[in-house]
């Protein structure tokens, strides 16, 4: 009879307990975010940004780091489903996931995209517009050599993200009938890009010695730019004033582009902005909302000798 | 008593385990669709550490699994990739595998460089191979075949539990096929006996007639094929393959294998034991997921469990 007892307030406290945590679930939304690339810088500015944002709204955030193993995020991202959190955000190739997302999407659990690229099972993905920054730096080209001269092109279209920076800045130079593009060169980029685009555009200096006749260099991405610098330095032609830009704003190109030299402009994304804009994503749903965009832009920021330092 | 602390030890804790997060989540934890995840979950350790416990089981030690794994996977996404067929991309990867773990097994028993050196070194050589082929890149998108994506996402339909379909994840039915076929050949083999002589004292073993060097080549490139295997799996659940993708592997199936020991009579490697080992990795993982604890917390209580368990078993043998 005591025994019936205990196991009657032993299953009391069970019912409590659980009433409990439906009652804290319903206030409070559960949001998890699944990473395997913590461990790189972007990916921390775009999570603290995100929980700057969720403690504004009040959602309990549970931060996951695979540590490298995309596996593993499918394995959380089953398990969340089990736990029947209200959202997931993922910053990692969708492809790769695909068997978690598809197990989210049947349980009907919006999952978002962090800079993660653009996929049905998403909801949205939050992102830079690589239109854009192409757009940036193309027309800082075209302005400071006030639409005349020849321009040298490094893009790469290979690779799908970066192929659209390449056609922005066909665009823009080719709105100036005074711009030539003198060669619209893809470099190697089995070394990481730097080694031989500056081989490439020693044999273009080498071709053109005149000074003045090559106005600007656009790169698609910091490497080629920082192998162009490199080029022209060697070549003792620093002085004719040849504008170079890259796009991405690395450390090594920020450092050259706060020398003042050669290296004048590229392009910033804004990681804390996408991870406060992907939590508003988050929030509009939770509130109801349905998102029509499956990407969502966030403005990125031109950099020049003026900025690069901060 | 110090016995039945020292063998059942690691179970008990095992079942406290289960106890405890069935308490903390009813609703999810013990429920048959979450343990029908767990086993996908782990299946690809658990044929890596399938794998391992059989060079385990003569004392010796694989640290290349991780390394072959990913080249495994690295060789069928770029065989996919050109257009081979599955079945010839999975055939030639997993051929890799037996070649490279039978190259192990060549420089443990011919050449007789010490197991934990010789796969130090083929780990290096297995990942820079990997990252030779691949050129660094990651092989995914319209690359793999999807049918080849889709095999890790299929199983087979068991019905409904509670208004949800379940069914037994393809992965899982792999990772049951090679337990039971390594419980076969080490518990129910003369081979598998002469590998546990050769654990428990490899000269009386020499002396006693067996063919040491020629059984440690073959457990070694068993092994070797064990690790490609899960590395298949991997790529499989990914849609993808990557040269570093298995790395993490290893250390977890030398630590499943581990807790597995502190449940045997001598202390020795047994398929069964591995078997409880790598489950509790995959529910420590899953349940603590599911309690929001933060994900380095969950890296240091699984080793600090591994310390408790393996510490709480020799202390008893020493005691004994």
């Amino acid at each position: 009879m005591s025994l019936n007892k205990s196991a009657l307030a032993f299953a009391g406290i069970l019912l409590a307990t659980t009433a409990m945590g439906t009652g804290a679930a319903l206030a409070q939304a559960k949001v998890a975010i699944v990473t395997p690339y913590m461990a790189q810088p972007g990916t921390q500015f775009y999570v603290e940004a995100f929980q700057a944002v969720a403690a504004e709204n009040d959602w309990d955030v549970n931060v996951i780091d695979t540590a490298g193993d995309v596996a593993a995020v499918i394995s959380r991202i089953e398990d969340l489903v089990v736990q029947n959190v209200d959202a997931i955000v993922i910053n990692v190739d969708p492809t790769q996931v695909t068997a978690g997302l598809q197990a989210a999407k049947d349980a009907g659990i919006p999952v978002f995209g962090m800079d993660a690229g653009a996929d049905p099972l998403l909801v949205t993905n939050v992102t830079s517009n690589g239109y854009a920054m192409a757009a940036e730096t193309s027309t800082y080209v075209a302005d400071r050599i006030k639409g005349e001269g020849n321009v040298v092109m490094f893009v790469f279209d290979a690779f799908p993200p970066v192929q659209v920076r390449g056609v922005i800045a066909d665009a823009v130079f080719g709105n100036f009938p005074d711009i030539k593009v003198l060669d619209r060169v893809t470099p190697d980029v089995s070394d990481g890009g730097i080694a031989d685009s500056r081989a490439k555009m020693e044999a273009i200096l080498a071709a053109n010695p005149e000074p003045g006749s090559i106005k600007a260099v656009w790169a698609a991405w910091d490497q080629p730019a920082l192998g162009v610098l490199q080029a022209i330095e060697d070549a003792g032609r620093s002085g004719e004033g040849i504008v170079i830009t890259g796009i991405d704003a690395n450390p090594q190109a920020r450092e050259a582009i706060a020398t003042g030299g050669n290296f004048e402009a590229s392009v910033a994304q804004d990681f804390a902005g996408i991870g406060a804009a992907t939590a508003e994503a988050v929030a509009r749903v939770l509130g109801g909302e349905e998102i029509r965009q499956s990407v969502t832009y966030v403005p990125t920021k031109l950099i020049t000798a003026a900025n690069a330092a901060e | 008593m110090q016995l039945f602390i020292r063998r059942y030890g690691t179970l008990i804790g095992f079942v406290a385990i289960l106890v405890f997060f069935s308490a903390m989540l009813p609703g999810t934890f013990p429920t048959a669709r979450n343990w029908l995840n767990i086993t996908q979950q782990v299946s690809m350790l658990m044929v890596v550490a399938a794998g391992m416990t059989i060079v385990m089981v003569m004392g010796d030690f694989d640290l290349s699994v991780g390394s072959a794994a990913s080249l495994a996977g690295i060789v069928a996404a770029l065989m996919m990739a050109a257009g081979q067929p599955i079945w010839a991309a999975v055939a030639v990867a997993l051929v890799v595998g037996l070649l490279g773990g039978a190259f192990n097994g060549a420089m443990v028993s011919l050449v007789g460089i010490l197991p934990f050196i010789a796969t130090l070194a083929t780990m290096t050589m297995f990942s820079g191979l990997a990252f030779v082929v691949s050129g660094g890149k990651t092989i995914s998108g319209r690359a793999i075949p999807e049918d080849f994506g889709n095999f890790a996402r299929g199983g087979i339909p068991l019905g409904e539990w509670g208004g949800v379909a379940i069914s037994l994840p393809n992965l899982s039915i792999i990772a049951i096929v090679v337990v039971l076929a390594v419980w076969v050949l080490l518990e129910q083999t003369t081979y598998g006996r002469r590998l546990y002589a050769i654990g428990g004292n490899m000269e009386a073993a020499h002396l006693s007639g067996i063919a040491v060097k020629r059984l440690r080549l073959i457990a070694f490139s068993l092994t070797g094929l064990a690790a490609a295997a899960g590395g298949l799996m991997y790529a499989s659940r990914v849609a993808s393959a990557n040269p570093v993708q298995g790395s993490g592997l290893m250390l977890n199936a030398i630590a499943a294998v581990f807790l597995g020991t502190t449940m045997s009579r001598h202390g020795e490697p047994r398929i069964l034991a591995t078997v409880v080992g790598v489950i509790v990795l995959g529910v420590l993982d899953n349940g603590l997921t599911q309690m929001s604890v933060d994900s380095y917390v969950r890296q240091v209580l699984v080793g600090a469990l591994i310390l408790v368990a393996v510490a709480a078993s020799s202390l008893s043998q020493r005691r004994r």
